[in-house]
């Protein structure tokens, strides 16, 4: 993410900060986007993600730092200037204008001859599958449609840098999947710089190249999905990757050589977590497993890492979601879909070395 | 024999049944309350009915103290006097001249300081907003002599110029399209601003387009009182072939004195370009009176 030796970033801001009044947004935050590259900015409601892509957008002013775009210095360059296109999480579609008036709005703002105007603005259309609807109002469009022509307003600017803001929030589930899919496609095609900010990690693990996870105006940890996924950097970012949440529970180490720690958990049995961060292995620890990474067992079973029982069953049809009672607290095991396994039945739990987190009293991982 | 009998007695039961059930349903309190409102309305309609009826009548039966419902002789004379004998026509201009300029400054003016106070931030803003708000509260006959002062030290007294001017002040005006450009969610504002366009896009490519309605009827509700305003024209107006049409009326008098049934066919003819409108844009009419009813609290 950062540029290091790679090629210069497209987008790069340098130790930004804005702060409204006391009220510090984003602070001394340093961020580089590669060009062509599909970046999500992901973070939980407050955590400045927005703010970050306004400030891009140049809708934000920046308190301190610097914003580049094509290694050009834009912090203080108006937006319509930034060769940016956005896309709002309302559409911000003029309500008076047709479609194809709302797609060309841009290009005659620009004073864009009549000619290209209607070439781009058919070409936008046809990408985005619009051409029927050319010459409606927004109001008689469904939500899918009123999103396209988002993107087709953006579409004919030619931008180099995309900004998404939250853009398939306001659709249905079904139509949001969909969307997805079609924004990934668009970007398979057109190449183009895409900053995507999204509050859903589903959203940002299935479209994004590169992960950007805020929080409390801070970036926690910048990586691809997988590398999220499988090696979070600190707790936040483990608890807020992933569905259902990672389970956490205290644990003891008993002692620690050869870069892996013996863990003792609660109940008493000890198991060997390899350790994976340069912080040093000082208690409370906790310990982070995904429900995935928690297997069935007998209960009797010699392997079996705790004891308990089962307090509901959640049958999502493809998987089973076990909320068991264990001496580490309640714990939510990912099992097949067609697990039968009844409210209050005894069971045994084990857990893989290979896919366990131990975290520090920072919250780093260990 | 008996079969009809029987027939005919149980369709009597049944119309009975059926005039209870109306009975039943027969909504007291609905009629007592479109009765009084029909009182109330003949009450309020009867003046008019009465000018227009005195137009019809010539003028030694208006005088006489018999009231007549109905003109006994029906003559269009005090009509032919009004459109042949008085400047009418001309006055008719001057009021369309003056109602409409002062229908497109204040739309235009009041649009552009809403947008303004609403969107743009400068220092002052807020002195301004105040400002708006102070003279809203100040009834325009507290500053009539200040508004002639004001208009005889421009030279504008006597002209039509010197009419519209002290009208351009429509604070309630510039208080709605703030309200109403406020109001518009700033994703709007932000996109358009990302597309290169500037204030004066903004507000007239976008905000202004977006509810035509607020500026219809705002222009339409200024127009009427700009049409109908009666004591500053009077004041500002000596000379016959400048006044527009609510001062024209004092103008129609001969050797005899007022002619009421001529003065009433003048009044009515002044009174009909403002009927058709609102005739016409009865609804949008109403929004502005809501709009500015909003305001007025």
């Amino acid at each position: 993410m950062s540029a290091g030796n790679g090629p210069a970033p497209h987008v790069e801001l340098q130790r930004v900060t804005k702060r409204y009044g006391a009220v510090t947004a984003i602070s001394d935050l340093s961020l580089a986007v590669e060009k062509g590259s599909f970046t999500a900015l992901l973070g939980p409601s407050g955590c400045g993600k927005s703010t970050l892509l306004r400030m891009i957008a140049g809708l934000e002013a920046i308190t301190a730092g610097r914003c580049f775009i094509d290694g050009a210095d834009v912090t203080d360059v108006p937006p319509a200037q930034r060769r940016i296109a956005m896309v709002f999480q309302s559409y911000a579609l003029y309500p008076h204008m047709t479609v194809r008036q709302n797609i060309a709005f841009s290009l005659s703002i620009a004073r864009a001859p009549r000619k290209i105007q209607e070439e781009r603005t058919r070409e936008a259309a046809r990408i985005l599958q619009l051409e029927p609807y050319l010459d409606r109002r927004p109001a008689e469009l469904s939500g899918g449609q009123r999103q396209r022509v988002a993107i087709g307003r953006a579409l004919v600017r030619k931008p180099e840098v995309f900004l998404f803001d939250e853009p398939l929030s306001n659709l249905d589930a079904k139509l949001r999947v969909q969307m997805r899919l079609e924004l990934a496609k668009l970007h398979a095609d057109l190449g183009t710089t895409m900053i995507y900010v999204t509050h859903d990690q589903t959203e940002a693990m299935t479209l994004a190249d590169r992960i950007v996870v805020l929080d409390k105006g801070m970036i926690s940890q910048v990586g691809s999905p997988l590398e999220l996924y499988n090696r979070p950097d600190n707790k936040f970012v483990a608890a807020f990757i992933g569905s259902p949440s990672m389970n956490f529970f205290n644990v003891d180490v008993s002692s620690e050589s050869g870069g892996a720690a013996d863990v003792v958990l609660p109940g008493g049995r000890t198991t060997r977590v390899r350790l994976r961060g340069a912080s040093a292995v000082a208690p409370p620890v906790e310990l982070g497993v995904r429900p995935e990474h928690l297997v069935l067992v007998d209960p009797n079973d010699p392997a079996c890492a705790f004891g308990g029982s089962v307090r509901i069953v959640e049958h999502l049809g493809n998987a089973t979601l076990l909320y068991v009672d264990t001496p580490a607290g309640q714990l939510i095991v990912q099992g097949e879909g067609n697990l039968e396994t009844k409210s209050g039945q005894p069971v045994g739990l084990t857990l893989s070395a290979n896919h366990v987190h131990l975290f520090g009293a920072s919250d780093a991982t260990l | 024999m008996s079969a009809p009998v029987h027939a005919s007695a149980d369709l009597a039961a049944a119309t009975g049944a059926n005039r209870l059930a109306r009975l039943r349903h027969f909504d007291l309190a609905g009629l007592v309350i479109t009765l009084a409102t029909l009182i109330v309305a003949a009450l309020w309609a009867f003046p008019l009915y009465w000018g227009l009826v005195t137009t019809f009548k010539p003028e030694y039966l208006v005088v006489r103290p018999v009231v007549h419902l109905w003109p006994e002789h029906f003559t269009v004379e005090n009509y032919v006097h009004a459109l042949l004998e008085t400047k009418i026509g001309l006055w008719y201009l001057n009021s369309l001249i003056t109602s409409g300029a002062v229908t497109a400054i204040v739309v235009v003016m009041a649009a552009s300081a809403g947008y303004a106070i609403s969107q743009l931030n400068f220092p002052g803003r807020r002195i301004f907003w105040w400002m708006i708000l102070a003279s809203f509260m100040i009834p325009i006959q507290a500053l009539i002599v200040n508004h002639f002062i004001l208009m005889s030290q421009f030279r504008v007294i006597n002209t039509l110029t010197g009419v519209v001017l002290p009208q351009l002040v429509a604070p309630v005006t510039v208080i709605i399209y703030k309200q109403f450009f406020d109001s518009v969610p700033k994703d709007f504002r932000e996109a358009a601003v990302i597309d290169g366009a500037n204030d004066f896009q903004l507000l007239f490519r976008i905000y202004l387009p977006m509810n035509w309605g607020i500026t219809t009827a705002l222009a339409i509700i200024t127009f009427i009182s700009a049409w109908n305003l009666f004591l500053w024209p009077f004041l500002a107006i000596s000379s016959e072939d400048k006044m527009n049409i609510t001062v024209g009326i004092t103008q129609v008098h001969d050797a005899f004195g007022v002619q009421y049934a001529r003065d009433l066919a003048v009044a009515m003819l002044a009174a009909l370009p403002v009927a058709v409108v609102y005739l016409i844009f009865q609804r949008r009419v109403t929004q502005a009176i809501m709009l500015s009813a909003g305001i007025k609290g």
